[in-house]
């Protein structure tokens, strides 16, 4: 009777008392069960509910400090670290009558685009196990696909969500940065990292983003406009100027094209304009992403020292290693001017652009991967492939806009979820919101989730 | 931008600054890999910059400070400060000697 069900619907039926806050999390721990070992979805489940509250359950990614609760970040650094702090997104949706159902697999420190970097092995795709859900927050794109939760929480640093949203067949939202606060996020590039909801259903991602938006004042870098109230406003029939740019059908693959080409059409049919516009080539953006996040990343994990917390610097993968010392080399003296900064300023670039382009357009709408689901063990084969993978999520994330994936078809030989993606301006996350729900009300995304969860009966 | 060839001391030493300890076999991956990726960074070079400002914010926020006399209630009491560590000696951490006398 619960499979499937959306967490508002989940929420409606708890308070109607059709259904009790126990029997649903019961659910999803029968779940969890049945199906975490195959799919390695989750790191820690957490048994600690008390029958007394009345709540819902989500999937958090292990990225964020949950008091009391074990965070790795899926290293073997912090394989044993237990926050004694809770982070601010967490700390809303407990007081908003969430339960942690769990904490999900990811990427080792979000670093990859696959989960493969994770020392917990790699989450496996529900729709074909021997791909890969995608990355970082492949564990929670995968609990969502396979209803071992009703929702999940992810984080972007550039394509973390939305890439493993495409690749798992669910929603993901990634918000504008700074709409959504980092306290107690794991820092991975503090200019880069937001924090967003990964569901079923539009209304789902509307209803948690609600929850979590808002300034915090722990968090410095969180806007202080107000937070509409998002899933009152999907039910506006808004109309859009919507762009289209052939920058980014560079090297996409054909049947990902097809989905992109037909929802056009819907959308003109439901009474939107299309418009094309030119933006830069997304491969800069790839450069500049991986200058900042690398000098990021050697800043952010030069506290990982063994003796406050954790493990000491050996118990780093190879792939942070890697990571830490390209940040360390682009800047160090003599190169910084030639790397670091430079980057910075293609960042103005890349920023001015998008604000030209929505000038002339309400949101932009592309692919999200060039590609569906990969292999596992692809991409290990290639030192730069991650990049690649999340090629038209990166022009976005660096110049911090917001932008929902949603799934649109499958690929016709492997039945695989394909993602598009809508791009909007700083802080309009209402409006990539409405359009998604328009988009959701008329085409159900073509029917992948729902044949997603046929493969995961209870 | 100066094409970078590196050699296994550049990378050896970027370790060292880095704190980090690498197998000999990461030593020789880590220099083709890094190298690799620096050679395809270079394309932004056919960007012209000269009169663009670097970013410092993409989301246009100014000045954000505390109010005066705000409390700082992310401060932990003792018994959390500690409860990750091993390294602890009454209410200190113990860490490896940095100085000879």
């Amino acid at each position: 009777m619960l499979l499937g069900k959306s967490l508002t619907e989940i929420l409606a039926l708890i308070k109607n008392k059709k259904i009790s806050s126990k029997e649903v999390i019961d659910y999803f721990l029968r779940r969890i069960e049945k199906y975490n070992p195959k799919l390695n979805v989750y790191l820690t489940v957490n048994r600690s509910w008390k029958p007394d509250k009345i709540e819902v359950p989500i999937a958090v990614k292990d990225n964020f400090c949950t008091c009391g609760i074990r965070t790795t970040a899926s290293s073997k650094v912090l394989e044993n670290f237990i926050p004694p702090y809770e982070s601010t997104v967490t700390k809303r949706l407990i007081e908003s009558s969430f339960f942690i159902l769990g904490k999900t697999n990811m990427d080792a420190w979000a670093h990859g685009s696959s989960t493969e970097t994770s020392d917990f092995g790699p989450t496996k795709n529900p729709w074909d196990l021997s791909r890969c859900s995608g990355g970082s927050s492949g564990g929670s794109a995968a609990a969502v696909s396979s209803y071992l939760a009703p929702a999940a929480i992810g984080s972007e640093t550039a394509g973390s969500i939305r890439q493993p949203a495409s690749w798992s067949g669910v929603i993901g939202l990634k918000p504008t940065y700074g709409r959504v606060s980092r306290y107690g996020l794991i820092a991975m590039a503090s200019s880069l990292d937001c924090p967003g909801p990964m569901t079923l259903t539009t209304e789902d991602a509307a209803f948690i983003l609600k929850i979590i938006a808002g300034k915090d004042k722990f968090d410095a870098t969180t806007t202080t406009n107000e937070v509409p109230d998002y899933l009152a406003s999907l039910k506006k029939k808004k109309k859009f100027i919507i762009g289209v740019t052939d920058e980014y059908l560079n090297g996409v693959d054909e049947e990902i094209k097809e989905a992109f080409y037909q929802l056009m059409k819907i959308l003109e049919k439901l009474g939107h304009k299309i418009k094309k516009i030119r933006l830069l080539p997304p491969k800069y953006s790839i450069s500049v992403y991986t200058i900042i996040q690398r000098a990021e990343v050697s800043s952010n994990l030069a506290r990982y020292d063994g003796i406050r917390y954790g493990n000491d610097r050996t118990f780093f993968g190879s792939e942070a290693k890697k990571r830490i010392m390209l940040g360390t080399f682009v800047l160090s003296y003599g190169y910084y001017n030639d790397y670091y900064k430079k980057a910075q300023k293609v960042r103005t670039l890349i920023i001015e652009d998008f604000k030209k382009a929505f000038h002339e357009v309400d949101m932009i709408l592309a692919p999200t991967t060039p590609i569906a689901a990969l292999k596992l063990g692809e991409f290990e084969k290639y030192p730069f492939f991650g990049e690649l993978m999340d090629v038209l999520a990166e022009p976005g994330a660096i110049a911090g806009v917001c932008a929902i994936s949603f799934p649109f078809g499958l690929t016709k030989k492997e039945n695989l979820p394909i993602g598009l993606q809508l791009m909007g301006r700083w802080f309009e996350e209402e409006n990539i919101l409405n359009l998604t729900y328009q988009i959701e009300k008329e085409t159900d995304f073509l029917g992948v989730i729902k044949k997603g969860l046929k493969n995961y009966p209870d | 931008m100066k094409k970078k060839a590196l050699s296994k001391n550049d990378v050896l030493y970027l370790a060292k600054l880095a704190g980090l300890t690498l197998a000999d076999n990461e030593v020789e991956r880590f220099k083709s890999q890094l190298e690799e990726t620096i050679s395809y960074i270079e394309n932004l070079n056919e960007l012209a910059t000269d009169n663009v400002l670097p970013t410092s914010h993409a989301t246009f926020l100014k000045n954000v400070f505390f109010d005066d006399d705000e409390k700082n209630e992310r401060s932990l009491d003792l018994e959390e400060v500690f409860q990750n560590t091993q390294n602890k000696e009454e209410n200190c951490f113990k860490i490896k000697k940095i100085f000879d006398e």
